[in-house]
């Protein structure tokens, strides 16, 4: 039964495993490329690695300095980041095959065989842990191809492998609580930001000894599975393998947790129970902005207070940033400027540091754009868009909703973050008009986003929800990794966010900003003109 | 109503063909509705039924032939039409989140009623009390029936000239079909017009007017169900034992004019005879002086399996 059940799920998964294998090992093998490239010598590795040491705001997007070879680099620089995709894919992959699955009432329809209680729950867990395996495989051989030495790469890999597993546990027990998959995968991508900057907040807050190019993290980092990972500190002398069983030891309880739970409940229940509605709608759920406005309300609230979050940490830290680096000299502010994406210009530290404070909150907007415009995919496969284009609203009116609702929700976002990054930096920090506009000014980019995928609805519907996270997932690296790599001018060039202004230097070039805006609308344009001339197409 | 409308039919169709890639889901298709009719629109799953409203409702472009909803193109006049038209669609989809009472308000206000006007509050309370819902509960936590009922509710909670029904009774239980029954009297009364695509037979033979057979994506047999009963026979059956006992005899039963299908079994005797011989028939029968007599006219279901034939025996379409 067991075993019917995971043949099953490994063979409705088989692409998304696939997929997920290549990203890993790609992100592993490309991050570990250009540390050789960018980074080539102990020396250069050594510079670089001080003036992290004493520069918080970096530590808190990176990792541990933990030594000077290219492995201790990668664990730097890669560790945390392909943590965060790891954890990703365990937690959709659990939500997906059981709490979505629920709702659905496909659980029931197997519930109702002779498969029992366990055995369709120990099948999840069980593809969980494979799709684990397989992505602690894939980054280690990521960085076997790289050049990295064998037993750090393996245990790399098994840190990463560690953290997918504890998601797998968190997932299992939020997919207990909620009884939508939306929520259970809202929270469980809460989570995950969380660890990130949980763990962060300890690297950016311990003590550096700089004669070793090490660095001792505070206790947050101990409160963050990704954190665990990173204490095994793979390639260093001093690695080690028991902070791996704490993941592990998180996976058993969580899950045995969450087993325990469901043992209790009734399917298709949640522990939180369903809240009454509304007997009546009110006045603001009136037309299709209201009804978007309704259906992405927990998106755009989650994705502002994460911009929002973001803009307070980052602006905090700009000032502390200018006391800590009072005596670095200016050799030093070049290899920063590289790590910043300030692209090796005249700009200063500071300057280099607004623009990924910039990048990393128009990275977390984009998520809006990105989402509300596969929002339009979602309801037409439910079947709300017959539903609302039965009615007097027509085929404009309702997807100009969905995408005035994201546009206007990530700009929100935007200025609100510009807002409170300028306010908590000061002029010390780098001055609020500094921040505020060159926040402000991705706001062109993100909506490329939007504009994208909204085409993509309106020709390939099909298509959107894959092409949708694609987009998100390249601007991710790029606009993370995209000045380590080192690529040509014109593949940097394809990045939306590369053509924002650079407020943070002395003239900033506003041409690249109105042609992102123009690019924006005529999407936006073009895809409502073409959803016009096909047919609905609900259904998956 | 607007007098321009006056005797053309609310909708009308001619040759409609749609092709799915290589699948031809309409072939042809020939529809009339006219103003003030409850037309049942009859076809087993597949049929085409579904493809024809969702082109008559402007949300699937036809591959050629044309159609017209109160003269109008649904296409190109979508939100116009719709104005309208009340819709329960085949899969009654609801946004998770919102509750019943919610969605049925929405629903209303994109139609263009106004959700706060007295007329539609007391519509609304009489129905969601006729149907015993509870429009507080979520969406997503709604049973089949409930979902069903949310889309009921809202089509009848605000007037339309035209309903299109997709299958609208399915999930209910007995008693709220006949909630829905007296729903679809009381618009019919007002003058409205309704499309009610279903293959319950018994729900079309009681509430409908016309009706419309469809196979294959074209319409096989329309008219009212007088007419299409005209066009099969009326089957008889009584006992073989006569009045005083004795048995029947061959020679006797031969002698009834019109007789087709002649069976024996279980001591009676069966046949059916054309529709419009019936009135022959029955002076024999009354000379034989015949026992335990039942006569049953034509029931939609031989209609339709008339036109799925496969199951019907081969007497009968000879």
């Amino acid at each position: 039964m067991f075993g019917t059940l995971l043949r099953f799920r490994l063979r409705r998964d088989r692409w998304q495993l696939a997929v997920w294998a290549v990203v890993h090992f790609l992100l592993a093998y490309l991050v570990v490329s250009a540390v050789h490239t960018t980074y080539g010598t102990a020396v250069e590795r050594a510079n670089t690695v001080k003036v992290m040491m004493v520069t918080p705001a970096i530590l808190l997007f990176r990792g541990t300095p933990q030594g000077t070879s290219a492995g201790d680099f990668m664990a730097l620089l890669g560790l945390t980041f392909i943590a965060v995709l790891v954890a990703f894919q365990s937690t959709f992959l659990v939500v997906r095959n059981t709490r979505a699955e629920e709702a659905l009432g496909q659980t029931e329809t197997i519930a109702a065989t002779a498969a029992g209680r366990w055995a369709p729950s120990l099948a999840v867990i069980a593809l969980g842990v494979i799709a684990n395996v397989i992505a602690m495989i894939a980054v280690a051989i990521g960085c076997l191809a790289g050049g990295l030495p064998t037993g750090g790469s393996w245990l790399f890999g098994a840190a990463l492998g560690a953290v997918g597993l504890t998601f797998v546990g968190v997932a299992f027990l939020l997919a207990q609580l909620f009884p939508a998959g939306r929520s259970a995968n809202g929270w469980a991508a809460a989570l995950v930001l969380a660890a990130y900057v949980v763990r962060g907040l300890g690297d950016a807050t311990g003590t550096p000894h700089l004669a070793t190019a090490t660095l001792t993290p505070a206790w947050p980092i101990w409160a963050s599975p990704i954190g665990w990972a990173q204490r095994t500190l793979p390639w260093s002398p001093h690695a080690r393998v028991w902070p791996l069983l704490l993941g592990v030891a998180a996976f058993v309880v969580l899950t045995a947790a969450a087993l325990v739970i469901q043992d209790r409940r009734d399917v298709g229940a949640g522990v939180f129970a369903e809240r009454r509605g509304r007997a009546a709608a009110s006045t603001v759920l009136r037309g299709p902005i209201g009804l978007a406005l309704r259906l992405q309300r927990g998106v755009l609230i989650g994705w502002i207070t994460a911009v929002v979050a973001g803009a307070l940490l980052l602006g905090g830290l700009s000032g502390v940033m200018v006391d800590q680096l009072q005596t670095a000299g200016a050799g030093v502010i070049n290899a920063l400027d590289e790590i910043g994406g300030g692209g090796g210009s005249s700009g200063s530290l500071l300057q280099a540091f607004v623009n990924v404070g910039a990048i990393f909150s128009a990275l977390l907007a984009s998520a809006i754009c990105v989402q509300g415009a596969m929002r339009l995919r979602q309801e037409e496969a439910a079947g709300g868009t017959d539903a609302v284009l039965s009615t007097a609203a027509g085929r404009m009116r309702w997807m100009l909703s969905f995408v005035v609702v994201a546009g206007v929700g990530a700009v929100l976002a935007l200025v609100l973050g510009g807002l409170v990054a300028g306010a908590v930096a000061g002029d010390k920090g780098g001055g609020f008009a500094t921040w505020f506009w060159a926040v402000v000014w991705e706001a062109p980019a993100v909506l490329v986003f939007l504009g994208i995928v909204a085409l993509v609805f309106a020709v390939l519907p099909n298509a959107t929800i894959a092409v949708g996270w694609t987009v998100f997932g390249l601007a991710a690296i790029f606009g993370l990794f995209g000045p380590l790599f080192g690529l040509p001018q014109w593949a940097r060039d394809l990045a939306p966010f590369a053509h924002t202004p650079a407020i943070a230097l002395p003239h900033p070039d506003f041409t690249g900003g109105w042609a992102m805006a123009l690019i924006a609308i005529a999407l936006v344009v073009a895809s409502l003109v073409l959803f016009r001339l096909r047919d609905t197409k609900p259904g998956a | 109503m607007k007098a321009a409308d006056a005797g053309q039919p609310v909708i009308e169709t001619r040759g409609l063909t749609k092709h799915f890639g290589r699948v031809r889901a309409l072939d042809g298709l020939d529809l009339s509705v006219g103003r003030g009719e409850v037309h049942g629109f009859l076809g087993p799953n597949g049929a085409g039924k579904s493809t024809t409203i969702r082109v008559l409702l402007g949300l699937a472009r036809a591959t050629a032939g044309e159609a017209r909803v109160f003269g109008r193109d649904p296409w190109r006049e979508a939100s116009a039409l719709h104005r309208r038209i009340a819709t329960i669609p085949g899969d009654v989809a609801l946004w998770p989140n919102l509750s019943g009472g919610e969605t049925i308000d929405l629903l209303v206000r994109l139609r263009g009623g106004d959700a706060t006007s007295a007329a539609y509050r007391s519509r609304r309370a009489e129905l969601i009390d006729a149907f015993q819902f509870d429009p507080t509960k979520r969406a997503r936590s709604y049973s089949k029936g409930n979902r069903q009922k949310v889309a009921l509710i809202a089509a009848f909670a605000h007037p339309a000239e035209l309903y299109v029904f997709d299958e609208p009774t399915s999930g209910l239980d007995p008693l709220m079909e006949s909630v829905f029954t007296r729903q679809v009297g009381r618009i019919a009364a007002d003058g409205g017009t309704v499309l009610l695509s279903s293959h319950i037979l018994s729900e079309v033979e009681k509430l409908c007017t016309r009706i419309s057979i469809v196979r294959a994506g074209r319409v096989v047999e329309s008219g009212t169900l007088t007419e299409l009963r005209h066009l099969t026979r009326t089957s008889f059956s009584f006992e073989r034992a006569g009045a005083g006992g004795a048995m029947l005899t061959d020679a006797q039963l031969a002698g009834i004019p019109g007789v087709h299908d002649l069976a024996l079994a279980e001591g009676r005797v069966s046949f059916t005879v054309d529709s419009d011989a019936v009135a022959g028939v029955l002076p024999a029968l009354g000379a034989l002086g015949v026992q335990g007599l039942q006569v049953a006219p034509p029931s939609l279901e031989e209609l339709f399996l008339r036109h799925y034939g496969d199951v019907v025996p081969p007497a009968e379409a000879a």
